[in-house]
């Protein structure tokens, strides 16, 4: 009992971080029918990045996204603006081609500069845990946690109480609409794009004291995040918190009672699943229809 | 004053505008009528610069219009309803009227001060403030989009088929909002597949047919041409001109509608 209890807090720990990486692609796809394969690789450079600063300055690794979400913010304006801008109006697999592109370059970048090993930030918490009860809990895990919900409690205000959010969603549902009422559709794309690649300037902070990471980490974190994405309904923010948390428990209950082998394999399931049976995924649905009328 | 002049567009297939002119002056409210794909809603897209023409010039007095973005066209004051959804389906209706002032969002007091008045004109604005706008029905949204394009206080309306969907105490409604506008010195060009209704509403009326316009008058005069059944019906044939004329048989006198 106290295992399974913990494993499901455990898997919604993780689900909550998962969300919150989850959020700048489905945001990007819903916006811009861009599946960006190369927010993978973003939370890779973002981890990278802060390893790097953690080790030179001993800024927490959490708390240097402070610095990687505004950078990551200008990095995808200025990719939007010069690259991803070139493919607008095509199909999304158009967009796939050329963000996994971009991933290829970023992970010979990173090759390059930072070397084809495993890094991991390890802070002072980094193996101490909170203990409540029987059950414990990896101060890490927590503080990602609690880090990844903040963000996207701000995510959420950014898009329902700001003017740019609005003009964000109202181009996700109706662009001709929103051309309308002179929403220019290029300079929404871009901020649209630089806010979800800003979500990986927390997620790739996070990333750098969960989980060791090397540059071709990238394939393994875009196939979780798409599955997520997959699962909740592309483009649905709700649907990837959803899926997200579906997905952190899931991986966690394998890995707790089969084997930690089988729990990435989670991901890969789900997304074959969803295709063949709901292809809307969970909260694609409404979304599609109400488009399209 | 508005004015088209020899403009010719097309969505990238050939040209759907073949040169149409166009003249609509200031206070006035011009129906254009005309059979399904004559270029109506397409004209309209090109004045308010969501399709930009491959020749000929939109001017709105002495500003020109073509080659500007629906951005910039909006700011000079010229709004569209369009023919089909143009509302925003997950925001409440406020939200969605609220976006028709997007241009000036920045001047907090004006836009609020401009949403009293649009609730003062379309009360269903306040009273379904709070429902998505996806879940209105279709005549309800109709008014949502036209009440949408009031935020900015449009020096020139461009109403793509208003009546679509709405039912007569709707219909009267936006009669009679048109009408006020018009009072307000509204330019207002509207397309309209109801003839009797866009012809007694308008002080104008325009015959298009296959991308070009095929006759002008004031709004008695399109009515009561004898050409306007069979232009209409897309036909030239003496069968159909006698089908439109009986189809056309109830026409009152438009001052009816107006009044
Ligand atoms: N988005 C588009 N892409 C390609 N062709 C289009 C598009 N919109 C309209 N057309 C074509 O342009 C022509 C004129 O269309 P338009 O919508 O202006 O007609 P309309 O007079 O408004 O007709 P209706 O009374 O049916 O609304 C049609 O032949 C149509 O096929
Ligand atoms: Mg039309």
């Amino acid at each position: 009992m106290t295992e399974l209890l913990q494993a499901v807090i455990l898997g919604l720990l993780i689900g909550g971080v998962y969300a919150l990486m989850a959020s700048g692609l489905t945001l990007v796809f819903g916006v811009m029918n861009i599946i960006n394969v190369a927010q993978g690789a973003f939370l890779i450079f973002v981890a990278m990045v802060t390893w790097w600063l953690w080790k030179h300055t001993g800024i927490d690794p959490i708390l240097a996204s402070v610095i990687t979400t505004p950078m990551m913010f200008g990095l995808g304006w200025v990719l939007y603006r010069t690259v991803i801008v070139r493919i607008r109006g095509s199909s999304p697999s158009m967009s796939v081609l050329l963000t996994f592109g971009l991933a290829l370059t970023i992970e010979g970048i990173l090759n390059i500069t930072a070397g084809n090993k495993f890094k991991s930030a390890t802070p002072s918490y980094f193996e101490e845990s909170f203990r409540v009860g029987d059950i414990s809990l990896p101060k890490s895990q927590v503080y990602g946690f609690l880090a990844a919900m903040l963000v996207l409690a701000v995510l959420y205000v950014v898009l329902t109480r700001t003017w740019m959010g609005r003009a964000i969603r109202a181009s996700s549902q109706n662009p001709s609409g929103a051309a309308l009422v002179g929403v220019g559709a290029t300079s929404t794309a871009a901020l649209a794009f630089a806010l979800g690649a800003s979500t990986s300037g927390v997620g790739g902070s996070i990333l750098s004291v969960l989980y060791p990471f090397f540059p071709a980490s990238h394939y393994d974190w875009i196939s979780r995040l798409l599955g997520i994405i997959v699962l909740g309904g592309m483009g649905s923010l709700p649907g990837a918190l959803v899926g997200a948390l579906v997905l952190g428990l899931a991986e966690t209950l394998t890995a707790t009672y089969g084997s930690l082998r089988w729990a990435t394999l989670v991901f890969y399931v789900v997304i074959l699943a969803v295709l063949l049976f709901r292809p809307q995924g969970l909260f694609g649905t409404r979304l599609r229809e109400d488009v399209a009328v | 004053m508005l004015q088209l002049t020899g403009v010719v567009a097309g969505y990238g297939g050939g040209a759907v505008l073949q040169g149409v002119d166009l003249l609509c002056e200031d206070g006035t409210i011009t129906c254009v009528v005309g059979p399904n794909g004559a270029g109506k809603s397409t004209v309209l897209r090109v004045v308010s610069g969501l399709l930009t023409p491959s020749e000929g010039t939109v001017m709105m007095g002495h500003i020109k219009l073509s080659g500007q973005s629906a951005a910039a066209i909006l700011r000079a004051g010229v709004t569209q309803v369009p023919q089909s959804q143009a509302l925003f389906p997950h925001m409440s209706v406020r939200e969605n009227v609220l976006m028709g002032g997007f241009l000036i969002r920045r001047d907090k007091k004006l836009l609020m001060s401009r949403l009293e008045q649009v609730q003062q004109l379309v009360p269903l604005v306040a009273d379904r403030g709070a429902q998505h706008g996806g879940n209105l029905s279709g005549g309800q949204r109709r008014m949502v989009e036209i009440a949408r394009c009031l935020m900015l206080d449009p020096k020139v309306l461009l109403l793509d088929e208003p009546s679509l969907g709405l039912d007569p105490r709707s219909l009267t409604a936006v009669a009679e909002l048109i009408h006020r506008l018009h009072d307000d010195g509204v330019t207002v060009l509207l397309v309209e597949q109801n003839v009797r209704l866009g012809l007694g509403l308008a002080t104008h009326g325009v015959v298009m047919e296959g991308g070009k316009v095929r006759l002008t008058g004031s709004a008695i005069e399109v009515m009561n041409h004898p050409e306007i059944a069979s232009l209409y019906l897309g036909g030239t044939n003496a069968t159909t001109a006698r089908a439109a004329q009986a189809a056309a048989e109830p026409t009152p006198n438009p001052a009816e509608a107006t009044g």
